[in-house]
């Protein structure tokens, strides 16, 4: 083992995962995502806490796996994981963007009714 | 029999007042409902002056949801006959009984106009032929269905269809999208031809980029259709 810095991809990495469980549950605090869309967020975070508290978990996870660099398994759960929540986000868009044409759709027949009925009045 | 005309028209103001006159001319039976899909010119006031009916939508949802808000009113207000003409003033209101004939007779559920079926004088650029050819290849093979003017815009369908588009209607690709769709179901589609016009006014927004790019997304979409389920959206 070469020597540890203080400063190194765990230390960062903890402060970086705190910071951002942080930010997540101040934003859900003042209503700015949806509880639901956060609980994927703060199990990331969670997760991320535990795996760069201590370089045991994460030597042991990449020598179960064959990884010769360890830190680089972070790198690979984190992209995995963006990779999956963006899909989820796609769906969830996708839902919206059909409930927004609908809206739209009986808005828009709505008001020609209306205006339908004025005319004949 | 209460027949529909939809016309779906985004910024369509130079050719949208012939359209609905010509429509007036050849199937007086019919009424006239153009779906404004957003407009930003004088569509709208356009369409009001030649006394049509019309849905203004709040902002542009796209020919498939400008479409379907036409099929909403029509089964809202139970027409028997809905008639699909585009805005643009490329298909030949002339033509639209030959259409309507054979889905008031029962022959089919829904007729399509086409440009290809026998000659007419309709001359299309090289890569939109190949597109078509390749559109027709697909659609065959995944229905059985040998339509060759898989992207007409000009189309006549009964109530079922018009209960049926109400409900499920693609917003992304129709034109293509729908034939899997209805033949999954059941419903019976007969091509017709008939002749188009040149565009009266406006250029095509497909440039040959887009139309590989269109290709491309047309075929994921509809290769992805045929492996669902018939009654989900």
């Amino acid at each position: 083992m070469g020597k540890m810095h203080l400063i190194n991809v765990y230390s960062l990495s903890i402060i970086f995962s705190v910071t951002f469980l942080f930010i997540v549950i101040e934003m859900v605090r003042k209503n700015k995502i949806q509880e639901r869309y956060s609980l994927l967020w703060i199990f990331m975070s969670i997760i991320l806490i535990v795996l760069s508290s201590s370089p045991y978990f994460i030597n042991t996870l990449a020598d179960l796996l064959d990884i010769v660099n360890p830190p680089s398994l972070l790198f690979l759960f984190g992209l995995v994981y963006l990779l999956i929540y963006n899909l989820h986000i796609t769906a969830v868009i996708s839902k919206q963007a059909e409930k927004i044409t609908r809206l739209a759709q009986e808005l828009a027949l709505l008001k020609q009714q209306k205006g339908n009925r004025e005319k004949n009045v | 029999m209460k027949i529909l005309t939809i016309i779906p028209a985004y910024n369509e103001e130079k050719s949208i007042t012939s359209v609905i006159a010509n429509v007036r001319r050849y199937v007086p039976e019919s009424d006239i409902l153009v779906v404004n899909d957003g407009s930003s010119d004088n569509t709208a006031l356009y369409a009001a002056a030649a006394n049509a009916m019309i849905i203004n939508l709040p902002f542009n949802l796209g020919i498939g949801g400008a479409m379907q808000t036409g099929y909403m009113f029509a089964r809202d207000n139970n027409y028997d006959i809905a008639i699909q003409v585009d805005g643009d003033g490329q298909h030949n209101p002339s033509d639209i009984q030959k259409l309507v004939k054979p889905v008031i007779d029962n022959l089919t559920d829904m007729a399509i106009g086409s440009r290809y079926i026998s000659r007419t004088s309709y001359r299309s650029s090289y890569l939109r032929r190949i597109g078509m050819i390749f559109f027709s290849a697909l659609v065959a093979f995944l229905t059985g269905n040998k339509v060759k003017d898989t992207t007409s815009g000009f189309r006549v369908v009964n109530r079922n269809i018009i209960n049926y588009f109400a409900k499920n209607y693609p917003t992304d690709y129709p034109e293509v999208d729908v034939l899997v769709k209805l033949h999954k179901k059941g419903f019976r589609i007969m091509e017709i031809p008939v002749e188009m016009n040149r565009r009266q006014n406006g250029k095509s927004s497909i440039t040959p980029f887009r139309s590989v790019y269109y290709m491309i997304k047309v075929s994921i979409s509809i290769l992805i259709d045929a492996i669902r389920p018939a009654d989900s959206q």
